[in-house]
């Protein structure tokens, strides 16, 4: 029952929005948002739920990754969701001044987001991958046009990028598990706990092509080329979405196939996880380095967060991957968000162009530096804490090598987020905006309240831990 | 029966082949509604094949993708791929790599299927071409044929593997091509309308390397 309303709220939200052709868009948007919390909530407290539909299993249980990610999406989305509605009210203003052309209508963007959410609930509900292929792909088809909100020349262009390269990654993730399927008995299902006796020699060609299909939507490197055009170029509440609940998602289906890796075969399975952990690292760093676009900054630091969670994987660091999920999806959105108030009253997402955040947008200004020191793991985020482990876990050398990349990677971002905050603004184009843009802080500053807390909270409970 | 067998894949086999030879938008379109009618009529040939199934796969990969695309090649005006990145004859020469490919990788794995290594061989090579396709051709267009092509390689892959997913999957899987192709259609449009053609290769304001810039 539950799951059912899990699945049909985003959905019949989404005609309804579509429908009405943006009358009560604010009510719908918000109250489906807030029934999925609340359905969510109540699948913790159950514990488990599932309903069968035509021989096809969807439910979850809180033991288990799905679960997470359906919270975090869930309160992402919420959160998002109370943001958006005077978001698309400043945004509108601010093409309006600006004289630029009329991007995608309200409700079309509002029911397509709905649309990305049942897409979500549905891979975080699958229980074979077979389901979790078609959500996967669903999720990448909902999400398409979103980044073409603008309707500009260079998002039409990362849309059709992303279209493009995601389908065909995830067409790979199909035929590994079209693979999968010849490594199991004859007749036997592709449900996660039903898999475990593949046959190894199959299993492997099986893993490499669903690693590389859903490391790919995931945006690990080398494969994470479509990531920075599609997350800079949507606007700001999608690509909080985007990389906050859509990398989680796909990643979803990486942890998934390696559960399903028969007995002797972990090792092989967590080779893969460490290499293109670290790589996806170096080309964070690297990328992140003389960045032009704070957007694209935030795209590549996202790609630095799933190589950390792969790494994760790799060395089985266990219910860490999901802390550090939600800690990143949390802190990325609301440095997204905050990112969407500068474009907005600066007008340009050049780095060079925007000076002096904390005198013209103090909040803004505020939010955008302490989100940075959060995303790099400055104590008291919780990051700090999976980070620290992370590298306990992973040894001196590997260990070593990650303290180093995540050094270059804070220096880069620190450098060019005190560049933007510091210095002398120029008048500002349209006050108005300005003004908006700082009434958009609320959601960004709850959220940086609600990091802070827990990982004050985390840091309390280990020290306590070591006095007694 | 069992002749059947071989000649359908022999029959991908050829069309791959005209495939990557062929400049026209329509012939191209032509091609790849004739590939989806055959994976189809595939498993109507093994016993108990899905009727349902069968018949789905006809009318959506047989007629109605290949009617949308034919749609998106109207309205972009666009008739021919005239300078693709790899020429044509070289084009024929790297499918013929393929299929020898593919026969090597259908030689190796140990298959337990009815359709034996001719089928699995068939769809890697239309995987691969499928595949190629997207990278080789400028046209935004081509490029969905490619996409097209290197998903019914992999439809034709589980067939041959005598695998069949549930049916709520199957249905699941082709929706989400048939929404991808439609999307993509209109994604040709608007590409052509704002850059005043659809060569996909042209779109490199997005980069990161030294010479591009951010245009905003």
């Amino acid at each position: 029952m539950t799951v059912s309303g899990l699945m049909t709220v985003p959905l019949l939200a989404a005609l309804l929005v579509w429908i009405l052709k943006g009358r009560l868009l604010r009510t719908i948007l918000l109250s489906a948002a807030a029934v999925h919390t609340v359905l969510t909530g109540y699948v913790y407290f159950k514990g488990e739920e599932s309903i069968v539909l035509r021989g096809i299993e969807l439910g979850c249980s809180v033991r288990e990754f799905g679960f997470g990610v359906l919270a975090i999406t869930s309160l992402l989305f919420l959160l998002v969701s109370l943001h958006l509605c005077s978001w698309l009210k400043s945004d509108a203003r601010a093409g309006e001044l600006r004289g630029e052309s009329h991007g995608m209508s309200k409700h079309t963007l509002v029911s397509l987001l709905l649309l990305f959410l049942g897409t979500m609930t549905l891979t975080a509900l699958a229980q074979d991958f077979g389901t979790l292929w078609v959500a996967v792909e669903a999720t990448t088809l909902a999400s398409a046009p979103l980044i073409n909100f603008h309707r500009s020349k260079t998002s039409l262009e990362a849309m059709w990028k992303y279209l493009l390269l995601c389908s065909l990654g995830i067409g790979m993730a199909l035929l590994g598990t079209m693979l999968l399927s010849a490594a199991l008995p004859e007749g036997s299902s592709l449900a996660f706990d039903a898999v475990k006796n593949a046959d190894p020699q199959w299993f492997k060609a099986a893993f490499v092509f669903c690693f590389a299909g859903y490391g790919l939507k995931t945006g690990l490197a080398p494969f994470h080329s479509w990531l920075p055009d599609a997350h800079s170029e949507a606007p700001a509440p999608v690509s909080a979405l985007l990389s906050g609940s859509l990398l989680n998602c796909a990643l979803l289906g990486l942890v998934n196939i390696r559960d399903a890796a028969p007995e002797g075969l972990t090792g092989f399975c967590n080779g893969f996880f460490i290499c293109f952990g670290i790589i996806s690292l170096l080309f964070a760093a690297f990328f992140i380095i003389g960045q032009k676009d704070f957007k694209r900054m935030l795209a590549y630091s996202s790609v630095e967060h799933m190589g950390l969670a792969v790494l994760m994987i790799g060395f089985d660091c266990g219910v860490l991957v999901l802390l550090h999920m939600a800690f990143h999806s949390l802190t990325k959105m609301m440095l997204f968000l905050t990112a969407g108030n500068i474009l907005l009253a600066y007008g340009t997402r050049k780095i060079e162009a925007v000076t002096g955040v904390l005198t013209r947008l103090p909040r803004n200004g505020m939010l955008w530096l302490a989100g940075m020191l959060l995303i790099c793991g400055t104590p008291p985020s919780p990051l700090f804490f999976t980070e620290l482990v992370l590298v306990k876990q992973a040894g001196i050398l590997w260990g070593g090598v990650i303290l180093l990349l995540l050094l270059i990677i804070f220096c880069a971002m620190a450098y060019v987020v005190i560049k933007m905050c510091m210095g002398s603004a120029a008048a500002a184009e349209f006050p108005e905006i300005d003004c908006r843009a700082e009434k958009l802080t609320r959601i960004p500053l709850l959220v940086l309240m609600l990091i802070i807390f827990s990982g004050a909270a985390l840091m309390a409970e280990t020290i306590m831990r070591y006095v007694q | 029966m069992n002749d059947w067998f071989g000649i359908v894949p022999a029959l991908f086999l050829l069309s791959c082949l005209l495939l990557a030879t062929s400049s026209r938008m329509l012939h191209l379109i032509r091609l790849v509604a004739l590939q989806g009618i055959l994976l189809g009529v595939l498993p109507l040939l093994s016993e108990g094949g899905h009727w349902g199934i069968a018949a789905v796969n006809i009318i959506i990969k047989g007629i109605v993708l290949p009617v949308l695309l034919y749609m998106a090649m109207k309205r972009a005006s666009v008739q021919r791929e005239l300078e693709p990145l790899v020429g044509y004859s070289v084009s024929a020469v790297l499918v013929l790599l393929f299929c020898g490919a593919g026969f090597w990788v259908a030689e190796r794995l140990p298959l337990n299927s009815a359709m034996g290594p001719l089928a699995v061989a068939a769809a890697f090579t239309v995987l691969l071409t499928g595949l190629f396709i997207v990278a080789a051709r400028k046209k935004a267009l081509t490029q969905v044929i490619g996409f097209l092509i290197f998903e019914n390689g992999i439809t034709l892959f589980g067939i041959g593997m005598m695998r069949h997913h549930e049916l709520m999957v199957e249905l699941g899987i082709l929706l989400d091509v048939l929404v991808l192709v439609f999307i993509m259609g209109i994604a040709v449009c608007q590409i052509n309308r704002e850059f005043a053609h659809i060569d996909a290769d042209k779109l490199q304001n997005l980069d990161d390397l030294p010479d591009g810039e951010v245009k905003k």
